[in-house]
């Protein structure tokens, strides 16, 4: 069990990007598109047999040809200067039936991606996921930054559209990032590699849809980019997010009008200045919480 | 063997030249438990190891079942006159890879295996009436053309589809593969309205085939008769409801039945296979 590279690439200061699926698909999309968009070249892999189980198998005429595991893979990409080593996981290792990896395999997989970003001598490491958050599908999501290193605050402050945990209003500067995503920055702390999570924002009457949330992907993309001080063309992500909008859409206006009012009143939230008390008080955020939830509940299912 | 598999060896089943059988307890229509609890009943198998469950069951308490309490079994049983391994375990929840190998070292490293089978039930839209068939996946062309002597459907196409997953008896023909074992998935289409309910017949077809394949000479007399009562009770229910009768007809003649005639139909079959008449 561990890691295959198909060839040993010389990288000039690289930064390791690493993405899983998650909530809305935000961190992974983000990712990918990115690769997708520099044309980054596979060099690498983890070898899934492990931590996987098989998702596909083709049978011709009998005979077992084949059978394939959802993919592991490194791409790295020269950029003259800072260079990128992209880690993309088709999927998280669970276990027991959890959604989201933890445990021993978990923090097995986070140590083999950090045994690449060490072989080549990466000097950051950035994660991505979602921030499920009392904001409505009409505004543009935030990003939320969790660095794991005091240090990396100053320059988080001066990215556009960006908060820190603190800015949060009740957060008070706590909060949990699930699975991968978030683990992958406590291990490159114990390893002493500096990292950070974007995680974009997605609506909390959201998170519970089949839905990938490209929206808040491109929120992400234009915070890692900027970060990464290369520019990037985001049509092909603005296409998409067209696309499913229109489905959030046409899920919007089937939830029942009162709750869809209370709902309503989010797009004034993320206009205010995040420090700053938001146009919802407490108690009402309380009440949207409670009828999101019910009107879940009576759905059967998502939330 | 790997180091710090969880196996338990009990006792040496000195074998030469084997082949295993492995079948899933919780198979559809207890299809896999059945044909090796018969397989072990008839050449007297005897249990020489297992598979620890901690690192592949949930151990969260116990099922209950039959108003008993269940515990994951992982067992191997030698049946020595015959050179057969037989393998019955629960579907393990987690670590897959590993189970499987860990079933793979003990047939090869204990017991000399040279191939192995896996049985299997897939639920077919026909009805009971219409004789069962054998298909079989294999993981090398030399292995298929081994079996062009037998009466199998040989020529499956399948590609898993979209949202669902590989079984565990293709991940263990690929393990197979990779280790040089040749091996053979065998799988018996059983008609939806027995899924939940035993099919001696889908029983007596998986074991025939293995039966002429390794030479095993089991007299199925006592098989037979089960089949034969199992077809006896099912005139009966086709005799005693006419409803059941008309849709059991469509499906003779190859029509499709609605959602909830499906449903009557398979509430009416289990209920009078469970309680008897």
């Amino acid at each position: 069990m561990g890691i295959r590279l198909y060839q040993e690439p010389q990288l000039e200061n690289p930064i390791l990007v690493a993405g899983w699926p998650g909530i809305g698909n935000i961190g992974i999309i983000a990712v990918d598109t990115l690769r997708g968009i520099l044309e980054a070249e596979e060099f690498g892999e983890i070898e899934p047999w492990d931590f996987l189980y098989p998702n596909r198998v083709l049978i011709k005429k009998g005979v077992l040809e084949y059978l394939e595991f959802p993919s592991s893979k490194f791409y790295f990409k020269r950029t003259g200067g800072k260079d990128i080593i992209f880690f993309i996981g088709e999927e998280q290792p669970t276990e027991g039936g959890r959604m989201y990896a933890e445990g021993r395999k978990a923090y097995h997989m986070a140590n083999l991606v950090l045994d690449v970003a060490e072989k080549f001598k990466c000097c950051r490491v950035y994660t991505s996921g979602a921030a499920v958050a009392l904001t409505h599908h009409t505004a543009k999501p935030r990003v939320w930054a969790v660095p794991n290193s005091e240090s990396l605050i100053p320059e988080i402050r001066g990215y556009g559209n960006t908060v820190l945990m603190s800015d949060i209003e009740g957060k008070g500067g706590h909060g949990n990032i699930t699975g991968l995503n978030g683990l992958l920055l406590g291990v490159a702390k114990k390893r002493g590699f500096e990292a950070i999570c974007l995680m974009g924002e997605i609506p909390i009457y959201l998170q519970g849809l089949p839905l990938s949330y490209p929206k808040a992907s491109k929120s992400v993309l234009e915070v890692l980019s900027h970060s990464l001080k290369i520019e990037v063309n985001l049509d092909k992500l603005d296409e998409l997010d067209q696309k499913v909008e229109r489905r959030i859409e046409e899920f919007y206006q089937q939830i029942p009008s009162e709750i869809r009012g209370q709902l309503d009143r989010l797009k004034q939230v993320t206009d205010a200045q995040p420090a700053e008390p938001g146009p919802i008080t407490e108690e009402e955020e309380k009440r949207i919480m409670e009828d999101v939830e019910k009107f879940f509940k009576k759905r059967g299912g998502g939330g | 063997m790997s180091q710090g598999y969880p196996i338990k060896i009990y006792k040496k089943p000195r074998l030469q030249s084997s082949s295993l059988v492995l079948g899933w307890s919780e198979d559809m229509s207890n299809l896999g438990r059945k044909a090796t609890d018969y397989l072990n009943w008839k050449l007297k198998g005897q249990e020489f190891a297992e598979i620890e469950p901690e690192d592949f069951f949930p151990l969260g308490g116990v099922a209950i079942k039959g108003n008993l309490a269940q515990f994951p079994e992982s067992k191997f049983y030698a049946c020595r006159e015959h050179e057969l391994v037989v393998f019955q375990s629960g579907s393990p929840g987690a670590e897959w890879y590993k189970f499987l190998n860990s079933v793979l070292d003990v047939a090869e490293h204990h017991c000399q295996v040279k191939e192995l089978y896996t049985i299997g039930a897939m639920v077919s839209f026909g009805a009971h009436t219409t004789p069962r068939q054998l298909l079989a996946v294999v993981n090398s062309a030399e292995m298929k053309e081994v079996l062009s002597q037998y009466d199998l459907g040989r020529d499956m196409d399948y590609q898993t589809p979209p949202g669902e997953r590989p079984t565990l008896n293709s991940f263990l023909l690929w393990i197979a593969k990779g280790r040089n074992i040749p091996g053979v998935s065998l799988w018996v289409p059983i008609p939806f309205y027995l899924a939940a309910v035993e099919d001696a017949q889908a029983q007596k077809k998986v074991l025939s085939f293995l039966n002429e394949r390794l030479d095993l000479k089991i007299d199925f007399s006592d098989l037979d008769q089960e089949v034969r009562d199992q077809n006896e009770q099912l005139a009966r229910v086709r005799s005693r409801f006419p409803q059941i009768d008309d849709y059991i007809n469509r499906l003779e003649s190859n029509l499709m039945l609605s959602e909830e005639e499906n449903g009557e139909l398979i509430k009416k079959i289990e209920d009078f296979l469970r309680e008897g008449d």
